[in-house]
């Protein structure tokens, strides 16, 4: 089952990037944070012995704090070390260190994985704060391509990498129209125009090779030219495009508009060169979800309440949530009743008091979590598959404001009573009073 | 007659004597010349250009006589001229030139060369001032605007230039010299279209990328010919075309296949007509083209298919029966443009051909006055001066006057205003003008600005609230929903924040539930009307449906399709605001 892989490494990609997120953002006393990458057919051993130097060079340490806090965290990297009898064929990441917490107090932090996929890093890395570039690296996705969206009003240079689109450069370029007939002035106002043109090809070409090319080398898999009118081709087609990139050139398509919009549209139109690119899959993903609310199937659900209605009675297929969602999940208990609940907020309604009453009674909080973090541990136990996307795409953003960044596609039709209302909190609008 | 000196510098030198005493002589040959003839009253009318005035030596003492002038009515061309005069920018008068041979005319720029005199010559070429606009207090023509649309190569561009040839704003032998041309490609049929495409890659391919433009008059009327591109890729500069224009002259290939190919959905047909009455057209004329080929040969029953297979469309994009109207045409051959069909060609046909039916239109234009002056720009170019183009959505503006463009907020003053590509004092609500400001820069103005009378401008909102009617979906539309909004002659990107209501379409009113509360709709679907928020990425202007339809009305475009259609319900500045608070 690849596709079930593929989701599943999609989890697994959301929480590394989480736990980098928290890594980054952990800072330690002194140099006492260690960062450990043994990468694959390493051997342990080498690695031990590494360790057991560092105890001894360690020691020598004058101050007291400092000395004591390496020490321990290079005993627990030992520990750690410890369950492992081998690499594991993906290599090792151990990180272990001393925080401080939000609240000043010490915490101690050990982490040990297997990365998703191989790691071609060594690394031994005593600071104080965890290194995390070699994950990042991990995440980017290898397959990295490049726009180029030209019209006459203006380029954009973007790239396409993984679920994340970039604008690199834009700039608006200002083309002389035709003006009728120019009378005696007309060949001017044509030769004008084409030299006009040609250097914005010039220039186009020039600005491409200085974002596309380093190092002397293309640092896309692919380029894609897009474009209204003939640019595009005048600009493959021109001796000043750059001969290492016209041989990257996947695809010419045609769109409507330059800028953002185009961008969009060039994405759209070369689905099939870039079948594999994560944010292609979110599009169609998303796509395949609003083809069911268009097509008025029953088969969707959306909002925090129905999206757990579904999955209690099993019905989700396949689980959208947005990476950021920002709905914490907590549960509460009644001493006098025993009894236990689930209530799911936005971050901004905990300051609510009520919410956590029942009947003069203040509930105890037991348990306290991101609800896509409760996803990302619970969504097997439901038979469905997690999809977290951004909002990056199109579809994306319109799934995150429309429909609160929670949903799914349901495996048969579900009829849902209740209509759960988002009450996005505008503020007081000039364009509320208007009676239309 | 003419006596060609060697060099004008050398001849400069004894100019004025020259002037003074031959002039008259040299005048009066040339009045009988091409055009001149409707410019023989003004000499009659007017009293007092003297012959000798064409002169700027002797034109400036007469300013300080005149002033007295300045309470006259504009009826009186040459005073209205003087005026003007007193201001330092005085030496364009046009009222002399008619009566200069061209060579005066020449002369005339080296010899009081004052600063704005110079580029005028440049500007109009020697017909220019042949041409000139007939005076004031003569019966203006109405200007209207029509645009050609339809599905690409249906013949738009063909039409055009035959149009153009017809009433003599093309000659004849720069048609041989565009049909040797075209035939040197092996593009012999081409070469009518190549009037209105004069760009190299519109006349390589055969399809017209920019909106071309051309003047013609008729008995009653003069028009400007906008010819807007078919092709599915150029939409977004047909809208542009389209904006601008009352009539609209829908261009339908009968050949075989091409019409169905051009009617199926794909086919730009719908779009271009749907388009067309979104940006404001209001009358259209259905011209079916290519009634000459062999596969229908003047066939009465391919018409009458054709008609009876548009008009449930036309009706559903909102055009109203009366305000339709069919006939057949041949854009190649030039038949039923100008001359009535021959009845053994076409014996079915009885209608008015296509020209004297545009001449028989009613007047479209807009009757209420004492509206403020509003101009969106279509196109900027520099030609010794800023140009900006554009029609004149409502009001007036006549030259000199001072206006401020919007959203820079800069004041300007017009120092010439062309119609037709000749001069002219005053333009009115309806007129397709290009004007020439002073105090701008071209860089400063881009197309979609507008150009409005100071004591009341052009709003100007990045957010504003929208009724808008969906027409094609790939799904649905969400809250967050990107797109491309046409509105006037800008292009911008929009994005959806909020949909706050739905209408009923039976009632035609908004939906509420039971407690009164308008029905905040999640998503939206094809075919439904709502209400949105939407929001704009930077400010630009925009003035509400109702006090300006003209700027209150727009296109949502997404991946080359227009989505929907829709009008500004109310407008808001949040940027402004904030900056005030």
């Amino acid at each position: 089952m690849s596709s079930d892989d593929s989701t599943d490494r999609n989890v697994e990609i959301w929480k590394i990037k989480k736990l980098i997120k928290s890594l980054e953002a952990a800072r330690g006393n002194g140099t006492s944070m260690i960062s450990l990458i043994i990468p694959p057919k390493d051997q342990i051993a080498r690695v031990s012995k590494l360790l057991a130097e560092e105890y001894g060079t360690a020691a020598n340490i004058k101050s007291r704090v400092n000395r004591l806090s390496v020490l321990g965290a290079i005993t627990s990297v030992q520990h750690r070390i410890k369950l492992y009898n081998r690499v594991p064929p993906k290599g090792l990441v151990v990180y272990c260190g001393t925080i401080i917490t939000d609240e000043g107090k010490e915490k101690k932090v050990n982490i040990d994985f297997e990365p998703f996929k191989p790691i071609n890093t060594s690394l031994y890395l005593c600071d104080n704060k965890f290194h995390t570039e070699a994950l990042d690296a991990l995440l980017a996705d290898d397959n990295r391509f490049g726009f180029i969206v030209m019209d006459g009003n203006g380029c954009l240079f973007g790239t396409l990498c993984g679920n994340t689109r970039n604008v690199l450069q834009k700039f608006t370029v200002d083309l002389p129209k035709k003006h009728g007939r120019g009378g005696q002035s007309a060949l001017r106002f044509a030769r004008l125009r084409m030299e006009k043109r040609h250097n914005y090809v010039r220039k186009v070409a020039e600005t491409a090779v200085s974002l596309f090319i380093s190092n002397d080398k293309p640092n896309v898999t692919g380029l894609i030219l897009a474009g209204s009118a003939d640019f595009k081709s005048e600009l493959s087609g021109s001796d000043m495009f750059d001969p290492r990139l016209q041989t990257k050139v996947l695809k010419l398509v045609d769109v409507s508009y330059g800028g953002e919009n185009g961008f969009n549209q060039a994405i759209e139109l070369s689905q099939e060169c870039l079948a594999n690119v994560k944010f292609i899959q979110e599009k169609k993903l998303i796509g395949k979800y609003f083809d069911e609310i268009s097509q008025d199937t029953g088969k969707y659900c959306f909002g925090v309440e129905d999206t757990m209605k579904a999955l209690d009675m099993g019905a989700v297929e396949t689980l959208v949530v947005w990476e950021n969602l920002d709905v914490m999940r907590i549960t509460l208990k009644n001493h006098q009743t025993e009894e236990e609940r689930v209530i799911h907020i936005r971050p901004d309604d905990e300051q609510d008091k009520t919410l956590f009453m029942d009947g003069g009674v203040e509930l105890e909080v037991l348990e306290k979590m991101a609800l896509i973090e409760w996803f990302a541990n619970n969504y097997k136990t439901f038979g469905a598959t997690l999809e977290i996307i951004t909002d990056k795409s199109q579809e994306g953003s319109q799934f995150c404001k429309g429909f609160g960044g929670v949903g799914g596609i349901l495996r048969y039709k579900v009829d849902f009573q209740s209509f759960e209302v988002f009450d996005h909190h505008y503020e007081k609008d000039d364009l509320d009073d208007f009676d239309f | 007659m003419s006596h060609e000196p060697d060099s004008w510098e050398d001849y400069e030198v004894d100019n004025t004597a020259r002037n003074i005493s031959n002039l008259n002589i040299n005048a009066q040959a040339f009045v009988p010349n091409a055009f001149a003839a409707p410019f023989v009253p003004r000499f009659a009318s007017n009293p007092a250009p003297t012959p000798p005035q064409t002169n700027g030596h002797i034109l400036q003492p007469r300013l300080v006589e005149n002033p007295s002038s300045d309470s006259n009515k504009i009826s009186d061309p040459v005073e209205s001229k003087i005026i003007k005069l007193e201001e330092p920018v005085k030496m364009e008068d046009p009222v002399p030139e008619p009566k200069e041979e061209p060579k005066e005319e020449v002369m005339e720029v080296e010899e009081p060369a004052p600063e704005v005199k110079a580029p005028e010559p440049v500007v109009e070429p020697t017909p220019a001032p042949v041409k000139k606009e007939p005076p004031p207090n003569k019966v203006r023509k109405e200007n209207v605007n029509i645009v050609f649309i339809g599905h690409v190569d249906a013949g738009k561009s063909t039409i055009g230039g035959h149009l153009l040839y017809l009433t003599g704003q093309v000659d004849k032998r720069t048609l041989e010299k565009f049909e040797r041309e075209a035939k040197e490609m092996n593009r012999e049929s081409w070469y009518l279209s190549w009037a209105l495409d004069t760009n190299d890659e519109e006349r390589d391919k055969g399809k017209t990328v920019e909106v071309g433009r051309g003047f013609f008059e008729t008995d009653k009327k003069r028009f400007t010919l906008l010819d807007a591109p078919g092709h599915r890729c150029f939409v977004s500069n047909m809208i542009g075309g389209a904006a601008q224009a009352d009539v609209g002259i829908l261009v339908i290939s009968a050949r075989k296949g091409e019409f169905e190919t051009g009617f199926d959905r794909g086919g730009q047909t719908r779009e271009h007509a749907l388009l067309a009455k979104t940006a404001g057209v209001k009358h259209l004329i259905v011209l079916i083209n290519k009634m000459d080929d062999p596969s229908v040969e003047w066939d009465k029953e391919r018409y009458d298919d054709i008609c009876s297979r548009l008009m449930p469309f036309l009706k559903q994009s909102g055009f109203k029966t009366n305000d339709i109207n069919f006939m057949p045409a041949s854009g190649l051959t030039g038949a039923n443009l100008k001359e009535p069909l021959d009845s053994e060609v076409c014996p079915w046909f009885k209608g008015p051909p296509f020209l004297t039916y545009l001449d028989e239109l009613p007047s479209f234009k807009d009757k209420t006055t004492g509206k403020p002056f509003r101009m969106s720009i279509v196109e900027k170019y520099k030609d010794m001066g800023t140009m900006v183009m554009g029609k004149v959505i409502s009001g007036e503006c006549h030259k000199n006057q001072s206006l401020t463009i919007m959203p820079n907020k800069t004041v300007v003053q017009i120092s010439e205003i062309l119609i037709d590509d000749m001069d002219s004092d005053i333009a009115e609500s309806g007129d397709n003008v290009k004007l020439k400001l002073r105090n701008i820069e071209e860089e400063d103005i881009s197309p979609g600005f507008v150009l409005c009378s100071t004591n009341s401008q052009c709003k100007i909102a990045d957010r504003f609230l929208a009724k808008i009617q969906l027409v094609e979906l790939r799904n649905i539309i969400a809250p967050g929903f990107n797109c491309i909004m046409h509105i006037h002659s800008s292009v911008t990107e929009v994005s959806f924040e909020e949909l706050v209501g739905l209408m009923d379409k039976k009632t035609g009113k908004k939906m509420v539930d039971k407690s009164g509360k308008a029905v905040k709709p999640r998503c939206a679907k094809e075919r439904e009307v709502v209400f949105a928020k939407l929001q704009l990425a930077s400010p630009i202007c925009i003035e509400s449906f109702d006090q300006f339809p003209q700027l209150g009305r727009f296109t949502l475009r997404d991946e080359g399709k227009t989505i929907a259609v829709g009008v500004v319900l109310k407008t808001s500045n949040q940027l402004a605001s904030q900056m005030t608070n």
